[in-house]
């Protein structure tokens, strides 16, 4: 799969994203609990607070981005693309190999024999 | 095409019904009707994807929203306000619950995005016709390269054994071991014979059998009557000593 460059690259951005929604619940259950002290650390709470909502933001313009992708290149019907016939001669190609490797290991047993004492 | 098909017989069908029920109505309104079935034949899938992909746009919207909107309540909510119409155990107890209720819209929110995105995973695979394309383009290319590199070793590998044969065709019809006689058959003739009959790996190695035993030739010779020399020339027993 790694040669499927461009077909994975959506994606892995997709999964990127599932990341990154966990990260944004992740920063706001973090400002939540911060607020819940005594003393609530100001950097943190800001910084964490800013984590959010750059989150936020990231998915939902990538999101769109995707959808709006898709919106243009989705049609109503299946797709009927195959790579059955190179998988079948590339398979024939393999056999007459082994065909080959067989009928040459049997030779060379029969030399073999002629040559033993 | 397929569509346009269908909405010609239902425009067939659907006239044929209205001239059965009656002349009733006006000709305009059969008229407009028609062509309007046969576009809302023609409309369905595509609508369908349409529609799927604007619910997609309308859950993340929504999602996100939710989000942002608990959030924010949630830090309001955090505030602690001097003047409270109820007790301040009871706002503690309703900002508590509130609170709870919040986050726990975050939460399901959040999963909702998820399933967003696992539903774009799986209608980009399905749907995605480019990146399909050149995967699949891909893959005939690395079988069509790996089917080629097949077939030219093999090629020359034919081409090696076919040049030790020949030398071992000149050495074994240059020894005292091939006898020639009247049966002796062109190598063509002696090709096509192996293939009526049953052609094994022991007919083709008869000739080294009889080159060890020499003394069974003339048993092995009566047994193999149709024994043929594969190369078209064979020494005869005469050119030895």
């Amino acid at each position: 799969m790694a040669g499927y460059g461009v077909a994975n690259e959506r994606l892995r951005v997709l999964e990127e994203l599932e990341r990154e929604i966990g990260a944004s619940l992740q920063s706001a259950g973090t400002v939540i609990l911060e607020l819940s002290k005594e003393k609530a650390g100001e950097r943190l709470l800001e910084r964490q607070a800013a984590q959010f909502s750059a989150a936020i933001q990231k998915v939902e313009s990538e999101l769109s981005a995707q959808i709006r992708y898709l919106t243009q290149v989705a049609t109503g019907q299946p797709h009927e693309g195959s790579s059955y016939s190179a998988r079948k001669a590339c398979q024939m190609a393999l056999n007459r190999v082994d065909y080959a490797r067989l009928k040459l290991g049997e030779l060379a047993r029969a030399c073999e024999q002629m040559l033993e004492p | 095409m397929l569509g346009n098909i269908y909405g010609a017989r239902r425009l067939a069908r659907g006239r044929r019904r209205r001239a059965r029920r009656g002349r009733g109505q006006g000709r305009s309104e059969r008229g407009g009707a028609g062509p309007r079935a046969a576009m809302a034949q023609q409309r369905v899938l595509p609508q369908s994807k349409e529609t799927l992909l604007q619910s997609y746009n309308k859950r993340l919207k929504d999602d996100v929203k939710s989000i942002m909107d608990n959030f924010t309540e949630i830090i309001k909510t955090a505030k602690i306000e001097d003047e409270t119409q109820v007790s301040r155990a009871t706002q503690g107890e309703q900002d508590n619950y509130e609170m709870h209720v919040r986050a726990a819209n975050i939460v399901r929110a959040g999963e909702s995005l998820m399933k967003l995105v696992s539903d774009l995973k799986q209608f980009l695979i399905l749907n995605d016709f480019p990146s399909v394309n050149e995967a699949i383009n891909q893959r005939n290319q690395q079988l069509r390269s790996l089917q080629e590199e097949c077939d030219k070793k093999l090629i020359a590998l034919r081409d090696e054994i076919s040049i030790d044969l020949y030398e071992l065709e000149e050495e074994y019809y240059s020894s005292s071991y091939s006898l020639c006689d009247s049966n002796d058959l062109p190598l063509c003739e002696a090709y096509w014979r192996q293939d009526f009959a049953t052609l094994s790996p022991e007919s083709l190695s008869m000739p080294l059998t009889a080159a060890t035993a020499e003394q069974s030739v003339a048993t092995s010779q009566s047994s193999t009557p149709s024994h043929p020399h594969v190369n078209g020339h064979g020494a005869g027993p005469t050119e030895h000593s």
